[in-house]
């Protein structure tokens, strides 16, 4: 089979990430995650900025599993994180709640060496305060290895 | 013409294109901090938490680190090499995974650097390595740089004379 005659992926390009609730960096949580660094958390109350990616992936409208299921795909078959882009507008703060908003971007499928077929799925999420001031943007890729379909 | 000050890292090297970052270690990964992570990014995914769901998917003997927790070591290098410096764009791209008991090393080189009155702008060629094996992530960081100190001006001289 082709690439050309592959069956097409779920057509979710578009489909709402956005989150329905406030997330909050928690000082305590701030503090515990960088002791898994041997860091010392910021004294003027800064998250460390790894939380661009907790946060977003936290707080946005579904979990990684659900992520999964849209894209037809089961998250214990090893969804597998491809790459990260953010562009930070603000430093991240503790105590500060946050509004998560994003959509999938796009699901391509394609054929691989390593897997036989895999889909591309890209999403970007963005981080807001709650009055709407930009704090970050950042997209993700995954590769979603489709080995049935090999 | 206003002269600019080179600015320097944490550990008093001038920030100049080529510079090495001084390098953030772990000697070992350690399992319980990623039963914490699976609490920050509330992912139960059983890879990180138990070595036997690992070999059942073919993966290895050992519980395999979160990818977030990784970029984190990539990030808290930065940090330290830049203390008052603001993160503005991380781009990576991550291609291996680390295991418990790991020893990792994020490293970084300086790419670009520009010069400003008020603040300057470096680019910075950042990569992770686990138990020496290179591109578990690399990427590319643009970090702001805050004015630099008094002190710091007359440790690391003028470029511009």
């Amino acid at each position: 089979m082709s690439a050309s005659e592959l069956p097409p992926p779920p057509a979710v390009a578009g489909l709402s990430l956005s989150g329905t609730s406030t997330y909050v960096i928690s000082a305590d949580e701030n503090r515990a995650l960088c002791s898994t660094l041997e860091a010392t958390p910021a004294a003027d109350g800064s998250a460390h900025p790894v939380y661009f990616f907790i946060a977003t992936q936290v707080g946005m409208g579904m979990t990684v599993a659900e992520l999964c299921r849209v894209c037809d795909f089961d998250v214990e078959d090893g969804p597998m994180i491809a790459s990260s882009t953010v562009t930070f507008s603000r430093p991240l703060m503790t105590q500060q709640g946050y509004r998560v908003t994003g959509e999938i971007v796009s699901l391509t499928r394609k054929r691989s060496r390593t897997f036989g077929v895999m889909d591309s799925l890209t999403y970007v999420l963005r981080l807001a305060l709650s009055d709407g001031t930009p704090v970050l943007e950042t997209s993700n890729v995954w590769m979603l290895p489709r080995r049935h379909l090999a | 013409m206003t002269a600019v000050d080179v600015p320097v890292m944490a550990n008093g090297v001038p920030v100049t294109v080529g510079a090495s970052l001084p390098p953030y270690t772990l000697a070992a990964v350690r399992p319980e901090n990623m039963k914490l992570w699976a609490g920050f990014l509330r992912d139960p995914n059983p890879i990180h938490l138990d070595a036997q769901a690992v070999r059942a998917k073919g993966l290895g003997n050992k519980v395999i680190n979160q990818g977030p927790a990784n970029l984190a070591y990539l990030i808290t290098m930065l940090q330290r090499a830049f203390p008052r410096a603001v993160l503005e764009t991380l781009e990576v791209r991550y291609g291996g995974m680390v295991y418990g008991g790991d020893a990792v090393e994020a490293t970084g080189t300086v790419r670009e650097l520009s010069l400003g009155v008020c603040a300057s702008r470096v680019i910075c060629d950042v990569s992770l390595r686990a138990d020496g094996r290179d591109g578990v992530i690399w990427g590319v960081a643009v970090l702001s740089l805050g004015h630099p100190t008094a002190a710091e001006t007359r440790s690391a001289g003028s470029i511009l004379g």
